[in-house]
């Protein structure tokens, strides 16, 4: 919902989690570009909804969802002594709105297509050979690259920003740029970054699940800020603290990494990384980097959508090979991938052998064979590792490393390397300290703990399908084990 | 591993440096010599920005601890997989420009090679005027002499990452 005002803000919206968020004059003017609106075509959480019908919430509203929550941080910190410029202010809104404007369609499954293993690189060939990797060819640009391009490069943007020069203030904010204040750059980019606070509730109340319902009101109320200007938390916010980052683990094993939702991606990726390592531009995969590049500084950004790889799925449903046929008529059908078998493992990331291990060893060396004994085509076999850690932990440096530093070497190093890191303020402290100093902290004790699902799935649409799976299950079973 | 990582891998390799994240002075020699693998034409998609100790790229530290995080668990991600022969042999030309001897040394010359490169390359600094490149690194607090400054000029230049 959309209304005028008339108190120095142009327009309210209203929004599901964040309530009322009163929008300055410039950005409506950003809103409003075609650029912008680009992301009401791009689903927050890609194939989610083929599992949660409901979570079918967009790039947009979570963009003005992480407005919303910046304005929160902003008037807490500013509650708590912190005072920033008018104009700094503006552009920490602008690069919030922003942030997530140089989205791939399906956000990070086309993204990361340069990380996608096939299945037939993945398994053990009969004789051996190595397999090449192209670095000659330049790789897709991270999002937040292409964000940075399209705000500095489309007109209507840089046009609504106020010029070029605060289109560049505004990136540098969301790529990190050294120009901008490692501290107020830290707001969107660490592990209370408006980023996530806006994901985890939005995609957890679209989902329709409570595990990313964070305490967003305590953590605001219980913000601090240091003489040095470091930002942190009261100690005794420190369970909301936890739950923050227990939150997006859970959301990672429920919703994100969803044995469906997954295995749908999946199935999306390696599509997607064989037609766009074809020769042939039928489908207009972009063919490497600098395509991307050149298309999201021109008008086809427009069309770069969802829709754009909808329509390259629906016309591979027709493709002449086997493999990208089945592939695309999976997801185009709705047809999942069927799960053979998955070993999940949550260990202590310096154990060595595991499980999960010996079941990936057990698929390179025999999903071959299986493949050709039950005459299915490697291809359809998927074989996948998500992973995600506890929580991630900054480096810990020893006491002999710390005690060799210069002062101002610490610093640098905290902005270079610790964008991940909570502060705490430990009783009556001035200055906080780690959160993984901790040592009574629950997620502190789990920080070395892994969480990693080792997954093979099958794509198989013969009349015979429930027998075939059910043996290939079988076949399977004792893969976990030497 | 997936594939970015691994050719991540194969490029540090190839580079003939130990792949070791253990301390900062480390982490920030991979940083660079990706820098200047890529600046070479070794393409293994990381984007950098200019942070206090020069180019730096995040995605490239989070990548750097999964690998070691398989390395610990003994898993060789990388067998079976190689990097073209073009890409191997701009890495064997680009071996040169790590010095041999301490570590502090080559973090040293890494990051001095990468930061002028990065200012001429992307911040459009005249590679002509030393003196404004050592003075872009001096407001950085980079105590690198013009001489210095000049020398890495050459050497970009004579191994091809700049032109003359």
């Amino acid at each position: 919902m959309v209304s005028s005002l008339g108190d120095g803000f142009s327009k309210l919206i209203v929004d599901s989690i964040h309530g009322d968020i009163h929008l300055k004059e410039r950005e409506v003017q950003v809103i409003d570009t075609p650029s912008f609106q680009r992301l009401r075509q791009l689903k927050q959480l890609a194939m989610a909804q083929l599992v949660y019908p409901t979570a079918t919430h967009t790039r947009f509203a979570h963009s003005i969802g992480a407005l919303g929550a910046m304005i929160r941080i902003l008037e807490a910190a500013e509650r708590h002594g912190v005072s920033i410029e008018d104009e700094q202010k503006d552009n920490l809104r602008l690069a919030a709105l922003l942030h997530d404007i140089g989205h791939y369609p399906y956000s990070h499954l086309m993204e990361k297509v340069d990380r996608v293993k096939l299945t037939e690189e993945e398994v053990e060939e009969d004789t051996p050979t190595a397999k090449a990797i192209d670095a000659r060819r330049s790789k897709y640009p991270d999002h937040e690259e292409v964000g940075a391009l399209i705000v500095t490069a489309q007109a209507d943007l840089v046009k609504a920003i106020g010029g070029e020069e605060r289109a560049k203030a505004v990136a540098d904010i969301f790529t990190r740029r050294e120009t901008a204040d490692p501290q107020l750059s830290k707001l969107i980019h660490s592990s209370f970054d408006i980023d996530r606070w806006d994901y985890l509730l939005r995609d957890s109340y679209a989902a329709g699940v409570p595990y990313g319902q964070i305490d967003i009101n305590y953590l605001l109320n219980n913000l601090k800020v240091s003489p040095q200007r470091m930002l942190g938390f009261k100690d005794k916010a420190l369970a909301a603290v936890e739950h923050l980052l227990l939150a997006r683990f859970f959301m990672h094993r429920v919703v994100y990494y969803h044995k469906t939702i997954y295995g749908m991606e999946e199935a999306c990726r390696q599509l997607l990384r064989r037609l766009r390592d074809r020769d042939d531009k039928r489908y207009h995969v972009p063919k490497d980097g600098e395509e991307v590049r050149r298309l999201v500084q021109s008008e086809a950004l427009y069309t770069f959508t969802d829709a754009f790889v909808e329509g390259v799925v629906r016309e591979a449903t027709e493709d002449e090979d086997d493999a990208v046929r089945a592939l695309a008529r999976a997801i185009q059908s709705r047809r999942p991938p069927k799960l053979l078998k998955e070993v999940a493992v949550c260990e202590d990331v310096e154990k060595k052998t595991h499980a999960g291990r010996i079941f990936m060893q057990n698929c390179r060396s025999k999903l071959r064979g299986l493949a050709e004994e039950f005459d299915i085509p490697l291809a359809q076999f998927l074989l996948c590792e998500p992973y995600v850690r506890v929580v991630k932990p900054p480096e810990k440096p020893t006491f002999e490393q710390v005690a060799k530093m210069e002062a101002g070497e610490i610093q640098k190093r905290a902005f270079e390397e610790e964008e991940e890191d909570i502060k705490i303020f430990v009783a009556d402290a001035e200055e906080p300290i780690s959160l993984m100093e901790i040592e009574h902290s629950l997620v502190v004790k789990y920080a070395d703990y892994a969480f990693q699902l080792f997954r093979l799935y099958v794509i198989y649409e013969g009349s015979d399908k429930e027998e075939i799976i059910e043996r290939l299950k079988a076949r399977v079973k004792d893969w976990d084990k030497s | 591993m997936d594939r970015q990582q691994i050719a991540l891998k194969l490029a540090v390799d190839g580079l003939e440096l130990p792949f070791e994240i253990n301390s900062f002075e480390d982490r920030l020699i991979l940083q660079k010599a990706v820098y200047l693998a890529q600046a070479g034409g070794v393409n293994l998609g990381y984007y950098y920005q200019w942070y206090l100790h020069g180019p730096y790229c995040p995605a490239l530290t989070r990548d750097e601890y999964a690998i070691d995080y398989e390395r610990k668990q003994e898993v060789d991600g990388c067998k079976g997989w190689k990097l073209d022969d073009e890409s191997e042999e701009r890495l064997r030309k680009l071996r040169k420009l790590i010095p041999e001897g301490q570590r502090r040394e080559v973090r040293r010359k890494l990051e001095l090679l990468a930061s002028v490169h990065f200012l001429v390359k992307r911040r459009q600094v005249h590679q002509n005027d030393t003196a404004e490149i050592t003075m872009t690194l001096k407001r950085f607090n980079k105590d690198f002499s013009e001489e210095e400054v000049g020398n890495a000029l050459r050497e970009l230049v004579e191994n091809g990452l700049l032109t003359g």
